[in-house]
């Protein structure tokens, strides 16, 4: 049924107005008769001033900024939360249910992000997940305002994306509906103002609609234009913004582990707390449970080993488990009623297959009651014996079989006889393995899970598990800092310095697209840019500087005072007192965390554990766990600094072969020829040479005849220009010729710094570090031992383990700038790619609107 | 201005400028607003036309800034982000890869390519999923929330030598909560069908009893909330399966069938082997999606955003069939709030 609500209105009105009737009685309108008031004169009443018109709307135009825009959000926010709960009731409306759309995309978004969060496995890729669905939202809402409303503002003076509100609150854009625009919320003024912005001349009829009519056409234009445009925008644009973002949220998260880092350091008995797990207090309690007062066999040994090696590595857990077996055995064994069960039947058993018949067996061969027996009147059944009592035993035992034997012998024939030593050899000449009595004997260990082990392994697992805290804590310093892990501050910061790198030697994307994929040819475009770069001082020490500046930085990440790399100081000259003041952080808290640990577990008697951990009495022993502890972060450490110094100390001897090629001390017995052949054996050395090159490499194919020319060296533009290298046939590797390697190390290594170098060494304050590394060099590598041309060395001989030579030569030069480049490459391609269609999208859609709300004039258009 | 109040549901007034001509009357597919059938035919050509339009006519219009361009038009358009969007997305982690180094265009398209299918899955997947709460909604209740039909619009003449004025919108039934096109459902009482057949059909599924007398006015407020509910169920879980797509497309199983992939379908043998390898994976990484791998939130995390998306069609469905709302009775002159102002005098 439908009611007509006007007239209901009009039969229902009271004769005094609404405004009086609701003072007085409200129910008057329900009680008032439902027919239609007599006389009634539509004319009359619309002269006694009753027109009936709806009343004034509420609606407003939305001008938003970025004051009020935190306002309008929390606005936005509330009506949303509105809408979802209208919708569950089932009492939405439909701007209401478009907004639950909208709610619907954002939490579909914060869905992916979030299941791919966790498929990530560091921080920044994870934080990046957030970071792309933030730019995607970001770039759907951004695209319009930038490249559709500024340009149509800027050019026509009209805000194409305005907003309105409705009498009821519902936020819509303004020019949604092209076929119902609600003009009337734009005053006169305003309308006129935008007129004469778009030129609309001011003295024709019907102004305003005229405006309006132009306004409308270049809304429906732009919004067309947003259309078709946002397709290839919003992606583009989203991932631009990720990668613009990246360096700023791994700048922030890197500042971040490595501030936590720090804390780690310093509060290691609150962050153990952390990693307190007692695992082995707990499994070790669950064993007691179970076996209290039980012998300890084989099952429950290997358990209690398990247990308290669980998470150990080998070397250590085989100490632990020596330890372990001492405490647990006494060495004693138990003897009860299954001992002389094993024993009659192990007994029998060795009688089986051998002649013998049952009868005969049965006569011969104790059972179980005389076994027993013997057991029993020598007080063994139920004690504990030692492995001295085990001869005891077999001698009586064997001696009731020989009584048997000749009880036997006695009552038979001659030739039914048996033959007692073959009998006694069948049970005791076997090994001790096999032996059918002590076997049973030992077959239960005497040793118990009694009280005192009890408390003994409980106060172990007590001191292993703080340990295991502690130590956990030391590894996640230690991995958060230089692990061997994508994201580590070490990782970040070579990763930084290697991408600088490509700056500062001013190679561009056009260089790597032509070198970036092969190794060698990278070697060269850095072996030529570095010529070039030190022919000239300016760009030398520009270079440098920003090299050492890199160098320097590592020292503000990981600071000196908090992991050390001691090989690298000075420490010759320095009294046992300050060695120890110069001793990081880091080696302090593994010293005092692992000497505790040994200490207390060797009160407890785990001698082999305290020295596999620490060494005998607490000496610093190589392959102790504290010092693999200790080493790891500063080889680490080492191996990134080597790398970087070795290429100051190329770029350096680069700019000595520019400037004073001629006045090289290792090169003046050399004939023009020769010096030739040095240096440029030096310079591919410097950019490619390997570890592996100085293990069993150092070949070169030279001249055995070299000319006697001893003209000098032309040099120019940082290259050696060369009258004989290269330019000779019949070249050959001359394998006895020492001083070459000798010559070739010096002319490296043994330079001596030049004032400019060293004083920008100095500035950044990485002197030291330089001076020791080719120092180090020197002498572990130039005195090589082992190397293939054994007498070649140039320092006394200095046994040097292959990881320390691989530390000190670091990354080759042309590896570390291929592999950087790599990267950028792809990068720049990628960027350059969609930057492309990135900028073109905007241009074409900003120029279009030049061609829009092109309206024929109110003149013209009866013409 | 007083508008007359015209039910033209009968009303075959056709405004083409010349009707009388043959060719024009032909042009025509329909000549009044006509309730289509939801069948998977109709579907389609409804797809097509409104993609095409969205492609070609729209814009056209939209360009020029034509004076019938409508907010239809506007909406329809924006597939066309939607569509281009995605290619473009794919693009943006396949295109750059070729050009990288053998190692790193490995590892880049791999991730590149589930980039790709992800985008693919959200699209079905949200699509989808939307019949997840229809298509059960329809069942008990008789109700069709996706029932299209065809709006016939008389624009302007752009000029005036321009005849064809009439263009053709298909929409929804229920696409507006509030003005719910409650007129097509009406029987055609001149094809012998019952008024009111269609609202009684509902109201018996409704359980709201047989033989009402006025079955469309007993139904019409619990259809609005059932399209209400329906409607947010709809739009939350949608995106909730579109994400468990993304996810699923991100399964390291994915990349065997990567190896094999092709869409050259002339070459029988290949594109086969790659469908049949699409299935497979699709099992597996489905599975893999739902064990999870590593401990605690990590191995979880694909149950959980599988179980949200079901879930949350679960409960749009019980939400939307739940109600607590009897079918309104009250008298139309208690919908007047006696203490709020409706005129100003």
């Amino acid at each position: 049924m439908t009611t007509n609500l006007i007239k209901n209105y009009i039969a229902s009105k009271p004769l005094s107005g609404y405004k009086s009737q609701q003072q007085n009685n409200q129910t008057t309108i329900v009680n008032s008769p439902k027919k239609p008031m007599p006389n009634f004169d539509i004319q009359h009443e619309l002269d006694n001033r009753t027109f009936i018109k709806p009343l004034k709307g509420k609606g407003r135009l939305v001008s938003g900024n970025i004051f009020n825009a935190p306002a309008l959000m929390v606005k936005d926010g509330i009506y949303d939360a509105k809408a979802l709960k209208h919708a569950i009731k089932g009492e939405a409306n439909d701007h209401e249910l478009g907004k639950i759309n909208d709610i619907g995309l954002k939490l579909g978004g914060l869905a992916i992000a979030g299941y791919l969060f966790t498929r990530k496995q560091t921080p920044m890729t994870k934080g990046m997940e957030f970071v792309g669905l933030g730019s995607f939202l970001a770039s759907m809402a951004i695209w319009p305002k930038i490249a559709i409303q500024l340009p149509a503002y800027l050019i026509h003076g009209v805000n194409v994306q305005k907003e309105y509100e409705d009498s009821f609150g519902r936020k819509k854009p303004f020019y949604q509906d092209p076929q119902f625009i609600p003009w009337d919320l734009y005053s006169d003024e305003e309308i006129q103002k935008i007129g004469n912005r778009l030129g609309v001349d001011k003295n024709i009829p019907n102004r305003r609609d005229a405006i309006q009519e132009k306004m409308k056409k270049i809304a429906i234009q732009n919004n067309t234009l947003w259309m078709l445009s946002a397709g290839f925008a919003t992606p583009v644009m989203s991932a631009l913004i990720c990668n613009q973002a990246e360096p700023y949220l791994a700048k922030y998260l890197d500042n971040l582990q490595n501030k936590k880092a720090d804390k780690i350091l310093n509060n290691i008995d609150k962050y153990a707390k952390k990693y307190q797990d007692n695992a082995v207090s707990k499994d070790f309690e669950k064993i007691i449970a179970l076996y209290k007062d039980k012998p300890i066999d084989k099952k429950l040994e290997k358990l209690i080993l398990e247990t308290f090696t669980n998470g150990i590595d080998l070397v250590t857990a085989d100490s632990i488990e020596k330890d372990l077996k001492g405490i647990m055995h006494n060495q004693t064994f138990l003897i009860n009623d299954d001992t002389v069960k094993s024993i009659t039947k192990n007994i029998n058993k060795k009688f089986e297959n051998k002649n013998f018949n049952n009868e005969t067996l049965k006569q011969i061969l104790p059972d179980y009651d005389s076994l027993y027996k013997i057991f029993k009147d020598n007080n063994y059944l139920n004690t504990n014996i030692k492995k001295s009592d085990f001869k005891n035993i077999t001698d009586k035992i064997i001696l009731a079989v020989q009584k048997n034997v000749n009880n036997y012998n006695n009552n038979v024939p001659e030739n039914q006889k048996l033959d007692l030593t073959y009998i006694k050899k069948l049970i005791i000449s076997n090994k001790e393995k096999d032996h059918p009595i002590k076997t049973a004997l030992k077959k239960f260990t005497g040793s118990m899970l009694n009280t005192t082990t009890i408390e003994k392994l409980r106060k172990a697992a007590t001191i292993i598990d703080n340990f295991n805290a502690k130590k956990s804590v030391l590894d996640k310093y230690a991995l958060i800092k230089v692990g061997s892990a994508p994201e580590t501050v070490a990782a970040n910061y070579w990763n930084n310095t290697s991408k600088s790198l490509l700056k500062m030697f001013g190679i561009n994307q056009k260089e790597l697209e032509k070198c970036g994929f092969d190794r060698n040819i990278m070697g060269n475009l850095v072996r030529d840019k570095i010529e070039k770069i030190v022919s000239n001082d300016s760009s030398y020490n520009t270079l440098m500087d920003s090299l050492a500046g890199k160098i320097a930085e590592l020292d503000t990440l990981i600071k000196p005072s908090d992991i050390s790399v001691p090989i690298l100081k000075n420490t010759d000259n320095l009294n046992e007192a300050q060695k120890l003041a110069l001793k990081s952080n880091y080696e302090n808290q593994v010293d005092t965390i692992f000497n505790e640990f040994a200490d207390s577990i060797n009160e407890l008697g785990f001698h082999k554990t305290s020295r596999s951990i620490v060494g005998i009495n607490g000496n610093d022993n190589v392959g102790t766990l504290k010092n693999i502890q200790k080493s790891y972060v500063s080889d680490r450490l080492l191996g990134i600094k080597s790398s970087f110094l070795r290429l100051y100390n190329t770029l350096f001897y680069y700019r000595q072969i520019s400037k004073r090629a001629n006045e090289l001390e290792p090169l003046n017995r050399y004939s023009r020829e020769g010096k030739e052949e040095l240096i440029e054996f030096g310079k591919q050395f410097t950019i490619n040479g390997h570890s592996s090159d100085f293990a069993n490499k150092f070949y070169m194919a030279r001249n055995p005849h070299p000319s006697a020319d001893n003209s000098p060296l032309e040099i120019k533009d940082g290259k050696v220009i060369n009258k004989y290298y290269g330019k000779t046939q019949e070249l050959i590797d001359i394998p006895n010729e020492k001083f070459f390697y000798q010559d070739i190390m010096r002319m490296l290594y043994e330079t001596p710094l030049d004032k400019e170098t060293e004083a920008i060494a100095d500035k950044h304050l990485i002197k030291e570090e330089l001076i020791n590394y080719r120092n180090l060099i020197l002498d572990k590598i130039g005195g090589e031992k082992n190397f293939a041309k054994p007498r070649h060395r140039i320092r006394p001989e200095n046994k040097t383990g292959s990881e320390l030579k691989f530390l000190l030569t670091g990354i080759a030069t042309d590896e570390l700038f291929y592999k950087a480049g790599q990267q950028a490459y792809n990068t720049n391609k990628w960027l350059k790619m969609f930057g492309t269609i990135g900028a073109v999208t905007l241009g074409i859609t900003v120029l279009a609107q030049f061609f829009f709300g092109k309206t024929k004039s109110p003149e013209k258009k009866g013409n | 201005m007083i508008l007359p109040i015209i039910n033209n549901t009968n009303n075959k007034i056709n405004f083409s400028a010349d009707k009388g001509k043959e060719e024009n009357k032909k042009a025509l597919d329909y000549d009044h607003d006509t309730l289509l059938k939801n069948n998977f035919a109709t579907r389609t050509r409804i797809g097509i036309d409104k993609l095409t339009n969205a492609a070609t006519l729209y814009p056209a219009k939209g360009l020029k800034g034509s004076k019938n361009a409508n907010f239809y038009e506007f909406l329809t358009m924006g597939t066309v982000p939607y569509l281009i969007g995605s290619g473009m997305l794919m693009g943006v982690f396949n295109a750059a890869n070729k050009y990288f180094a053998p190692f790193a265009k490995t590892k880049a398209s791999a991730l590149g390519k589930k980039m790709a299918l992800g985008v693919l899955f959200y699209g079905l997947a949200k699509n989808i999923s939307k019949s997840f709460i229809s298509k059960p909604i329809k069942m008990m209740t008789g109700i069709d929330t996706e029932r299209p039909y065809a709006k016939v619009i008389y624009e302007l003449p752009e000029d005036v030598n321009d005849t064809d004025i009439t263009s053709i919108e298909y929409h929804k039934v229920f696409e507006s909560v509030e003005f719910p096109r409650w007129d097509l459902l009406y029987g055609d009482e001149a094809k012998g069908e019952k008024r009111n057949y269609r609202y009684d059909k509902i109201a018996k599924r409704l359980g709201m009893g047989k033989d009402l007398k006025d079955s469309d006015q007993e139904v019409k407020s619990r259809i609005k909330e059932i399209i209400i509910k329906s409607s947010l169920a709809k739009n939350i879980s949608s995106y909730l399966w579109a994400a468990t797509g993304v996810a699923l497309a991100f399964q390291q199983p994915w990349e065997n069938f990567f190896n094999v992939m092709t869409f050259k379908f002339w070459k029988g043998k290949e594109f086969t082997n790659s469908i049949k390898s699409f299935g497979r994976n699709f099992v597996k990484s489905a599975k893999t999606l739902f064990k999870g791998e590593g401990t605690g939130i990590n191995k979880h995390a694909g149950k959980i955003l599988l179980g949200a998306a079901v879930l949350s069609s679960v409960l749009g469905v019980i939400n939307a069939m739940s109600s607590s709302q009897k079918p309104s009775k009250v008298d139309a002159a208690d919908v007047i709030k006696k203490d709020d102002r409706y005129v100003v005098n």
